[in-house]
């Protein structure tokens, strides 16, 4: 046995590429997230730009058809899958361990591993790009369209092999969020004392495994009726392109929600710290973000109202869609409250979480409106909608996630992003996002479709385009002054000390950045807010808290060591997918790294031989 | 008490009722409540001013669903514009709400820890309350809404039924009685009588599409194994000129030419409309020019199809082409071509040059076309396909009967 522990010995290295290569600390993992979801964020930003400049004038041919539908298929799966789901864990990884007071997730390497097999998966499909087959039947790839008599190349073929180790990914990070929270919260952080965004993290990871094993279903139908010649999608043969839809939007609504509750959640952590007050019914947010969860999948079908599903199923769709407003309506009303009667510091961040929210109430209306389903057939499939998913994605996700890089970014650097850079980058998204977005509104109910390339002069389109191209730049020019202030601020930002917010969560306790073993001592959690409570209870008694929890020799704590498995194993997994689009015999080998993998992760031996573990 | 607060650990002030810091107190006096109300109402002005202005640009568009002509896109903007006004106002209340309280509640220097509440049992019964009662009132109203939508009146007793087919990228118009038991197939341009109810059957040949003419109806899919019944009519109070031209345009993502796979609705006094159909069917050839043309055509009929007075010779011509091999493929049908307004499903407008353009070279004008592609699988003995210059004037003659 000395042998076999010896060749599988776990690598020691806590610096250079290998240490980022094999770690499994869920800090490094979410930075790692981070780092890899912003840049598909600039991939995705140059493919909207890309389609921008395109319709910014009628009959305009500055690129054909075929790569404009490429650029909105891209976009809208980049966006999505690679940039804000990951941007999402990548504060699930940074927040969650240190906001219930663990050291780590429950599965450290299930967690690489989820890391490795999002990032190859993302690779894998725009891989596509470089043999020029790039997948270019929307986001939501509607089936027969995707079958091989009308996509002949193997475009679909990465779209759906992509997706699916994209949702290999998403299910074990789903599964290890939900055994890390229920499991390694601190002594005291009873259900109802866990910040809302460990709640919201709590519910997405829920949905996550729920909802991506029915995509995975009609990801496999369809690569089979692709490859193998089954029919699932195809009409000639007696299969169903509806069926598609179905699975697709089961899957896909309540992933709209997997997209929207982690913003949710970080907000409900900005408002209280900037309002300097508990957040407001706490237990009514928890709630009605337990309910959005659960009614999530019962609306699936108002994607579909022009299918013709028939009068009585849409009737229930139209009801089930118009209660779900309700709970998203309760949130939005306890986040006001919360700041009404606070003392309110206009920070970044903060200006972020309130922009959130003001976009936000504007994609839930429009929302409302698609629930009419008669007059969401004329909304449907035109900019209208564009427009209402740009407000509740970009207005609500994305500007709720930027809150977060604000908050957060001191806990991670030690260090403070300018304000006044930050402050730019807030204007210039709010409204350059205004300007975009706001009047594909009416460019919809004009009657101008989604996803055509180009449209004639006549239709009276042209001005309202021209609009939406030119807040295209300003969306831009943030992402500039983004970069700019945030890689300045890892140069030469001004210390942070450990809470420069006076913040109420258990992780500004500990210093900034974090040591590897996140605390010293597990503390026990005495509420809501507990480090709130920790410093006001300090300061009555006349000695508040001025520092962080100190440091103690690492070598006294245990944590796991780092691994290459995770990284073998996602490797193993990239090659089964990729040799589906090339040779089946690479996919066999893909098969084989994959049980080796397997096997050597089940055997690692639990610590390093450094002696210092 | 109808209040809910968790009292928090450190808190040791006595929990004061939310109330009083959610609502200002009379007559208090504090710093900048007439500067917060200028600019809240400016951004309203501000706000109707933008809506209006957009609101103005609408109506002018070609494919706008604020100017319906006819009973279903009406209802359809009527849903719509009492929810326009239901959402405005929620934007204006919460909007306002959350403007306030921004404004209103900025830390100021010196500023001692606000009063700690956590939360307010009755306003959040309230606010679950009230908007589940509007939401559901919207929605009973909704679903009378489907339910009346689904059929034309019963009453109407004078419907005209069509079976529309989507291909990539055109549509098929069919009657199966046009008026007086006449079949009708046509192609890109649906020609109605005015205030007649038109049932129209959904088809699809390939993908999924969907069938859109905002100012009619709103959208439904044209799916394939599936057929979708819509109604639509065009009220005779809402045109001024006969014959009225309505835009519509394939509203599902179908493929290459998606944004090309347009149509029109024609809409004509039912008199005019009964003299379509009396004198629907392509005329003799007459002139020599067109004859010759005829003959060049004879190639085109593997897939395009000519009814009318001397169809007989066309159709032996297609069994000809039949018999050596080639693919039946599913193409416009051209009788009276020359009576339509555009060429390449809506793309541009019919004329001697654009059809020119077309006959040229296809894939030019409309890009997955597979005009040229199945001439080249037809006729796959290697030998030229292109038409000369003569072939082409012929050709043009025959199509457009030029005299």
């Amino acid at each position: 046995m000395a042998a076999i522990t010896d060749v599988l010995a776990r690598p020691t290295g806590y610096s250079g590429i290998w240490s980022w290569l094999t770690t499994v600390d869920h800090k490094r993992i979410g930075l790692l997230y981070g780092f890899s979801a912003f840049a598909f964020l600039l991939i995705g930003g140059i493919e909207a730009g890309v389609m921008r400049m395109q319709l910014s004038q009628a009959d305009n041919s500055l690129v054909d058809p075929a790569t404009f539908n490429q650029m909105f298929t891209m976009h809208g799966t980049t966006m999505i899958f690679m940039a804000i789901m990951p941007l999402s864990a990548a504060f699930f990884n940074l927040i969650v361990p240190l906001a219930i007071g663990a050291r780590d997730v429950a599965f450290p390497r299930l967690n690489a591993f989820s890391y490795w097999a999002f990032l190859f998966g993302a690779l894998l499909m725009h891989s596509s790009f470089l043999v020029n087959q790039v997948p270019d039947a929307g986001w939501f790839s509607y089936a027969n369209l995707t079958e091989k008599p009308f996509s002949g190349n193997d475009a679909m073929d990465f779209w759906a092999l992509g997706l699916q180790v994209l949702g290999i990914s998403s299910l074990a990070a789903g599964f290890n969020f939900i055994v890390t929270i229920i499991n390694m919260r601190a002594p005291g952080m009873h259900l109802m004392r866990m910040p809302v965004f460990i709640w919201m993290t709590l519910i997405t990871s829920i949905l996550l495994v729920l909802a991506f094993p029915v995509i995975t279903v009609g990801l496999i139908e369809l690569t089979m009726d692709r490859n193998f010649g089954t029919h699932f999608f195809i009409p000639a043969s007696g299969g169903d392109p509806i069926l598609w839809q179905h699975l697709f939007w089961v899957f896909g609504h309540p992933e709209v929600y997997i997209l929207i509750l982690p913003a949710m959640g970080i907000v409900s952590e900005v408002f209280p710290t900037f309002s300097r007050k508990p957040l407001f019914g706490y237990p009514f947010i928890v709630f009605s973000g337990i309910v959005i969860g659960m009614m999530g999948w019962a609306v699936w079908s108002h994607h579909m109202f022009t299918v013709g599903l028939g009068s009585i199923a849409t009737s229930v769709f139209v009801i089930t869609t118009m209660l779900i407003g309700v709970p998203t309506g309760v949130k939005i009303f306890n986040w006001i409250a919360t700041m009404w009667g606070g003392s309110i510091t206009f920070s970044t961040s903060m200006l972020f979480a309130i922009g959130f929210v003001a976009l936000f109430i504007v994609g839930g209306l429009s929302g409302v409106s698609h629930a009419v389903a008669p007059s969401d057939r004329q909304q449907q499939d035109t900019y209208y909608i564009v427009a209402h998913l740009h407000y509740v994605l970009f207005g609500g996700s994305l500007m709720g996630l930027f809150a977060g890089v604000y908050y957060w970014f001191p806990k991670f650097t030690g260090k403070l992003i300018s304000e006044k850079l930050g402050k730019w980058h807030f204007w210039l998204f709010f409204i350059g996002m205004n300007v975009t977005f706001f009047p594909m509104h009416f460019v919809g109910l004009n009657g101008m479709p989604r996803r055509i390339y180009t449209y004639s002069s006549d239709y009276g389109w042209e001005w309202l385009n021209m609009l939406s191209s030119a807040g295209y730049f300003i969306i831009f020019l943030g992402v500039i002054i983004f970069m700019v202030a945030f890689v300045r601020a890892m140069r030469n930002g001004r210390p942070s000390g450990h809470d420069p917010w006076d913040a109420p969560g258990l992780e500004w306790s500990i210093s900034s950045p974090p040591p590897e073993y996140n605390f010293a001592e597990i503390p026990q959690v005495e509420g809501l807010d507990h480090y709130w409570i920790m410093k006001r209870r300090a300061a009555a008694e006349g000695n508040p808290i001025t520092r962080p929890e100190p440091h103690v020799d690492p070598r006294t704590i245990h944590m796991p060591s780092p691994s290459y498995w995770p990284l073998i194993v996602a490797f193993g997994t990239i090659w089964l997918a990729g040799g589906l689009l090339t040779h089946y015999a690479l996919s066999f080998m893909g098969g084989i790294i994959v049980i080796i993998g397997i096997v050597g992760w089940g055997n690692e031996p639990p610590t390093a031989r450094d002696p210092q573990h | 008490m109808g209040w809910f607060a968790i009292r928090p650990a450190y808190s040791k002030a006595p929990a004061r009722l939310p109330t009083s810091s959610l609502r200002e107190k009379e007559g208090e006096a504090h710093p900048i409540p007439h500067k917060a109300l200028i600019s809240r109402r400016w951004a309203h002005l501000g706000i109707m001013a933008l809506f209006l202005l957009l609101a103005v640009g609408c109506s002018t568009a070609r494919q706008s669903t604020f100017d319906p002509a006819g009973p279903v896109a009406s209802k359809q903007l009527e849903l719509f514009n009492v929810l326009l006004w239901v959402m405005v106002a929620v934007f204006i209340l919460v909007e306002g709400a959350l403007l306030y309280a921004i404004i209103r509640f900025r830390r100021r220097p010196g500023q001692e820890l606000p009063a700690q509440t956590h939360g307010h049992l009755t306003l959040e019964i309230v606010w679950t309350i009230v908007p589940t009662i509007l939401i559901m009132a919207l929605g009973i109203w909704t679903v009378f809404a489907i339910f009346d939508l689904e059929e034309p009146p019963a009453s109407a007793d004078n419907i005209l039924d069509v079976t529309v087919t989507a291909h990539q990228w055109w549509f098929e118009f069919e009657y199966p009685d046009a008026g007086g038991g006449k079949r009708i197939t046509t192609a890109n341009e649906l020609r109605i009588p005015v205030d007649v109810p038109v049932r129209l059957t959904l088809l699809s040949d390939d993908v999924i599409h969907s069938f859109w003419v905002p100012k009619l109806a709103g959208k439904l899919d044209m799916i394939p194994t599936r057929s979708n019944q819509m109604w639509l009519q065009a009220d005779a109070n809402k045109i001024d000129e006969y014959p009225a031209t309505f835009f519509g345009q394939c509203a599902e993502f179908c493929g290459i030419a998606h944004a090309l796979m347009r149509f029109r609705v024609i809409v004509f006094e039912q008199d005019e409309y009964d003299a379509w159909v009396q004198n629907y069917g392509e005329p003799p050839a007459t002139s020599e020019q067109a004859q010759r043309g005829k003959a060049v055509f004879g190639q085109c009929v593997m897939c395009h199809t000519i009814d009318g007075g001397d169809d007989r010779e066309l159709q032996a011509g297609r069994l000809d082409a039949f018999l050596i091999g080639g693919a039946l493929v599913p193409a416009p049908n051209l009788t009276d071509l020359r009576t339509r307004s555009t060429l390449g499903a809506g793309l541009m407008d019919l004329n001697t040059e654009n059809l020119r353009l077309w006959l040229k070279n296809p894939d030019d004008v409309k890009p997955g076309n597979s005009m040229s592609d199945r001439a080249a699988h037809l006729y796959s003995d290697g030998s030229d396909i292109s038409l000369s210059e003569d072939q082409l004037n012929d050709i043009i003659a025959y199509l457009l009967n030029l005299q």
